[in-house]
């Protein structure tokens, strides 16, 4: 027998499903048309704009990646690589100093790092630029290095910590038991127990430092040394009559990290997780 | 010595920042010795504006070449945009990290430098009468001259011109308009056609700025527009104003077919535009010619023509005037290598080099007298230079005579014209209290 | 909200829940000895890097405001408050923080309310399947730079060729057809768009994550006593997820008050300063026109508004937090 009730309820979830799709569609149509147009002629781009292309040029691809892309791109991975490997490094170093050893001013300590969360980048601008020109490292490696591992610290440092004072404190005292010190405690039973949440961390800085515009923008004055995110602004002005490049560009340039989110999806939902739940 | 004009109480607040920035450090050495020797080694940076297709190869080239003489020396360049290069140069600047030489345009922002102490006086070598200065044109080396020093190396001329589709106005029955009631009724014409009469993007600003700059130097006598540009001497109330305004709104809804949308739309969709044979004209600089009508484009094969912006038939101003100034390059006054630096720009401005400049597609027309002739250069190119030699006078970018403030106002100013949000004596009000607030 | 912000987003639940926890260690709270100093070696290059590149930069920035600074000649002379006058008097300044406040505004609706809602949407979908696939599609645009996306929405929103003028035209309502970052009416409205399209899925993706820490137990129940889907939600989930609500909506509005990418990219302020926020005014004031000393002035002004809203923060953590 068939209820008002349950007439609604099947009418409410189609209705759900229906929004929820056409939303998904919403998301994804924009990339999908991005996608396209990177293999269009440019004709074609000012033709209609939801005709699929003619003929695929998948050298446009070639071509983004001969203007610049290439070395962007390298650029990029390089900065991301290196300022990801060390902020999480410091920051989990400091995270096991506030959780499991005993430092004077401890609290102080802390709430100087989780302050630097408040602290808008913007606002350090400025002197940021003269400082990094008086010590000779601007629009060097050094600077964004630098810049993207101290911005980021105290997240992570956040996150990491939440999740080692969950860790029990036999864990330490077994050490102790066994003669290691504090710093083998660290690389050797500490940092492997706090897997999950060492990589969902990567993750999100890695998704922080590949798509970082401000320091990047600022600190890097174009030449052999750009990251992607500014990059493609400048590949934008520079072949502006060539949008489909453009386009290939963004794809390249957007790419990785769609993949690695799928990739560490799992990680990085508990990371989420991991810091919501303390 | 820089100067630390502060008080003590000041000096306690930012007491710390200025550990850093190195204020009160000697970092005025000697003035540098343009005509020394050159010691034929070590890095020359280079911030230039040749980045991005079709420029970028040509210093890239250079500092092979210069390398291959030299291979003790060796280059850093930093090739920006026409966009780019301002904020870039400002950053530099306010870091102190410019390079040995160093892109300029004429007006307050070479004043800038020279008056900032960041520039080589390099009279020595290319003042009028040395043997490198002799073999430019006296006007383009004028163009950087103050106080009878002369500062840059002017490496090329540029000027603004109405950019047409030879092939559409003969189609449409169009002769280059004589005036500019004539331009806007040739504009309805080509319209009728089907075609986008004149295409423009606005959404940098300054596409705006230069039809502005023409028209002001077109409607506002000499004299008075030049006392303008100076915060100091400035009293912007002439009506001239207010009439290049109004035709400059006229132009853009009658004549453009994004109209008030123009905004939104890049200078180089513009570009494209007349390149793809859609529209009959465009606004451009000498310098965008050959990338214009690049090999293989319509607008090659239909022929690129080129006009001045007509002026009013009654225009008080100076008809003859163009828009448009020599571009060149300065060395650091603090450079170490300032000998080297002006050995590789007297390489940068031989005949050879400078032949190849003014020729596709470069098209860049070297400031080097004879460098842009029959043979290398196109006809647009060599029609534009010859333009620009006759003109009265070469009127300089609004975004680079006036200080940058006033520039900024009639930036935003010119948008708000295209949009149509504020009238053009809101616009002069705007730009006048921008100006005052300037001096 | 950019990643960059969203990253912080994430931090926000963590700093409202943590904050209990700002003391060290029950266990360990000893006192400290002499041994105690050589520990500091842990905490050194945190603290080293931060004093250095993020606490020194923001007291220069205080010293750098009250200057007038001439950047060609590096000459710096003292003007006292000026600037800050200056910045109080300046139309784009306030023109700026209204359209800041448009986007916290509007960021509220969609990146808490909007991402509240559709996580509970999702969180009821009876196949696991597709609630994952979901979340992941939603999530997909926070994973692409606000660069890509802001250059993505530039040619979306172009006259010429971009698809929602056509769409528009396809749907039969030319009439709406326009250009959307072109007009001064619109510039500021376009970009916020954008940022929603690419905030969103981040933000529904840690609301989904928080009712899935509800006990179903207490849904069960509810389903039982016949309570239907809209009062579960209302009478369970919002509840017991308004702690974090409430802490999302002040990240949102720091996270706003932050803007600079996508506006640089779109529009660069333009046209005639009505797409300006802080950041990107901050930038022009500086490193175009020049006036370095406004723009740190301008760069207080940021500090003091973040500032203020991380402190709520903390006093709205400390005062109300639900346990579960």
């Amino acid at each position: 027998m068939v209820t008002r009730g349950s007439v609604l309820l099947v009418l409410g979830r189609g209705f759900v499903s229906a929004f929820l799709l056409a939303l998904a569609v919403v998301v994804l149509y924009p990339l999908l048309w991005m996608v396209l147009n990177g293999v269009k002629s440019n004709a074609e781009l000012f033709g209609n704009p939801f005709a699929l292309p003619v003929a695929w040029r998948w050298e446009n691809y070639a071509t983004a990646w001969n203007r610049g892309v290439g070395d962007y791109l390298m650029t990029s991975v390089l900065v991301t690589v290196t300022s990801t490997l060390a902020t999480v490094f410091i920051s989990a170093w400091a995270a096991y100093g506030l959780t499991r050893v005993r430092i004077p001013f401890s609290r102080t300590v802390l709430i100087l790092i989780l302050a630097g969360l408040m602290l808008a980048p913007t606002v350090a601008l400025i002197p940021l630029v003269r400082m990094f020109q008086a010590m000779g490292l601007y629009n060097t490696f050094w600077a964004l290095l630098i810049l993207y591992t101290a911005f980021r610290i105290p997240f992570t440092t956040f996150l990491i910590r939440a999740y080692m004072m969950d860790l029990p404190a036999e864990v330490d005292e077994a050490a102790a038991v066994d003669g290691a010190s504090k710093a083998r405690a660290f690389w050797q039973v500490i940092l492997p127990m706090c897997r999950p949440i060492i990589v969902s961390t990567v993750i999100l800085n890695i998704l922080f430092t590949w798509n970082e515009y401000l320091f990047a923008m600022i600190f890097t004055s174009g030449g052999d040394f750009q990251t992607l995110p500014v990059g493609l602004t400048n590949l934008m002005s520079r072949h502006g009559t060539d949008y489909p490049v453009v386009f290939a560009g963004m794809v390249i340039a957007a790419a990785p990290v769609i993949v690695l989110f799928f990739a560490g999806q799992r990680y990085f939902i508990r990371g989420l997780a991991d810091g919501i739940g303390k | 010595m820089r100067k630390c004009t502060y008080p003590k109480a000041a000096a306690l607040l930012v007491g710390a920042s200025l550990a850093l920035s190195g204020c009160g450090g000697s970092s005025a050495a000697e003035p540098v010795d343009v005509s020394a020797e050159p010691k034929y080694s070590g890095k020359l940076g280079i911030l230039t504006k040749f980045g991005g297709d079709p420029l970028e190869p040509y210093f890239e080239d250079l500092a092979a070449q210069y390398t291959e003489l030299h291979p003790d020396v060796s280059f850093e360049l930093i090739q920006e945009t026409d966009q780019s290069i301002k904020d870039k140069t400002k950053t530099l600047t306010a870091s102190q990290a410019m390079p040995d030489i160093y892109f300029t345009w004429a007006g307050n922002w070479a004043d800038n430098f020279i008056d900032g102490g960041l520039a080589a006086d390099l009279s020595p070598v290319i003042a009028p009468g040395t043997d490198w200065g002799d073999t430019f044109g006296e006007s383009s080396l004028e163009a950087f001259e103050k106080d009878g020093k002369y500062y840059a190396v002017p490496l090329y001329n540029n000027g603004k011109f109405m950019g047409y589709n030879k092939k559409i106005f003969e189609e449409v029955g169009l002769t280059p308009p004589a005036s500019f009631d004539e331009l806007i009724s040739s504009c309805a014409v080509l319209k009728d056609a089907g075609y986008e009469p004149i295409a423009f993007g606005n959404k940098d600003g300054w596409p705006g700025l230069h039809y502005l700059q023409q028209l002001f130097a077109y409607n506002v006598p000499a004299d008075v527009l030049q006392a303008d540009f100076d915060p100091e001497t400035a009293k912007l109330d002439d009506p001239g104003y207010l009439t290049a305004m109004e035709e400059f709104t006229t132009l853009v809804s009658e004549c453009t077919g994004s109209g008030k949308d123009s905004n939104g739309v890049l200078y180089t969709t513009a570009q494209q535009a007349l390149a793809e044979g859609k529209a009959g004209m465009y606004y451009q600089e000498i310098l965008e010619f050959d990338s214009t009508a690049a090999e293989g484009t319509p607008l090659q094969k239909d022929g690129l023509g080129i006009f001045k912006l007509p002026a009013a038939g009654d225009a008080p101003g100076d008809t003859e005037a163009i828009e448009g100034s020599p571009e060149g390059y300065l060395i650091n006054a603090r450079s170490e290598n300032a000998a080297l630096a002006v050995d590789f720009m007297k390489f940068a401005t031989t005949a050879e080099n400078a032949a190849t400049l003014s020729a596709p597609p470069y098209g860049q027309p070297s400031a080097v007298k004879g460098a842009v002739s029959e043979e290398n250069s196109s006809g647009p190119v060599i029609e534009g230079i010859e333009q620009v030699n006759d003109a009265s006078a070469g009127i300089i970018w609004l975004d680079s005579v006036t200080v940058p403030d006033v520039a900024d106002a009639w930036l935003a100013g010119g948008e708000a014209l295209v949009g149509g949000s504020r009238s053009p004596e809101e616009v002069l009000e705007s730009v006048r209290s921008a100006s005052e607030a300037a001096k | 909200m950019t990643v960059a912000n969203s990253a912080r987003a994430a931090a926000v639940p963590v700093a409202g829940a943590g904050v209990p926890n700002l003391s060290s260690p029950p266990a360990r709270a000893g006192r400290k000895d002499a041994r105690g100093w050589r520990n500091l070696i842990w905490v050194l290059p945190a603290i080293g890097l931060l004093a250095a590149f993020v606490y020194l930069p923001l007291v220069q920035n205080l010293g750098f405001s009250v200057l007038e600074w001439d950047i060609y000649s590096g000459g710096q002379t003292f003007v006292g408050a000026e600037n800050y006058a200056r910045m109080f008097e300046d139309p784009i300044f306030w023109k700026s923080v209204v359209n800041n406040l448009w986007y916290a505004g509007i960021s509220i609706v969609f990146q808490v309310f909007g991402a509240l809602a559709l996580a509970a949407l999702i969180e009821g979908l009876r196949s696991d399947r597709w609630r994952r696939t979901l979340r992941a599609v939603y999530f997909i645009p926070s994973a692409v730079s606000l660069t890509v996306a802001g250059l993505l929405f530039y040619f979306i929103y172009e006259p010429q060729m971009g698809i929602l003028n056509a769409a528009l035209d396809g749907a039969g309502i030319g009439q709406f057809t326009q250009a959307w970052l072109g007009q001064e009416n619109t510039a500021i409205f376009g970009i916020i768009a954008m940022s929603q399209w690419q905030g969103f899925g981040y933000c529904t993706l840690l609301f989904a994550v928080a009712l899935q820490r509800i006990p179903t137990e207490l849904y069960e129940a509810a389903a039982i006593d016949g309570v239907g889907p809209f009062r579960r939600f209302f009478s369970i989930s919002l509840p017991l997820v308004r702690e974090m609500s409430s802490l999302m909506m002040i990240v949102t509005v720091s996270g706003a008050f932050q803007v600079f990418n996508e506006v640089m990219v779109m529009t660069g302020g333009g046209p005639n300063n009505s797409s300006q926020v802080l950041g990107t005014w901050l930038y022009r004031s500086g490193f175009v026109k020049n006036d370095f000393g406004y723009a740190s002035a301008i760069a207080t002004a940021i500090f003091v508004i973040t500032l203020s809203l991380a402190v709520l923060q903390l006093w709205y953590s400390r005062r109300r937090r639900v346990e579960w």
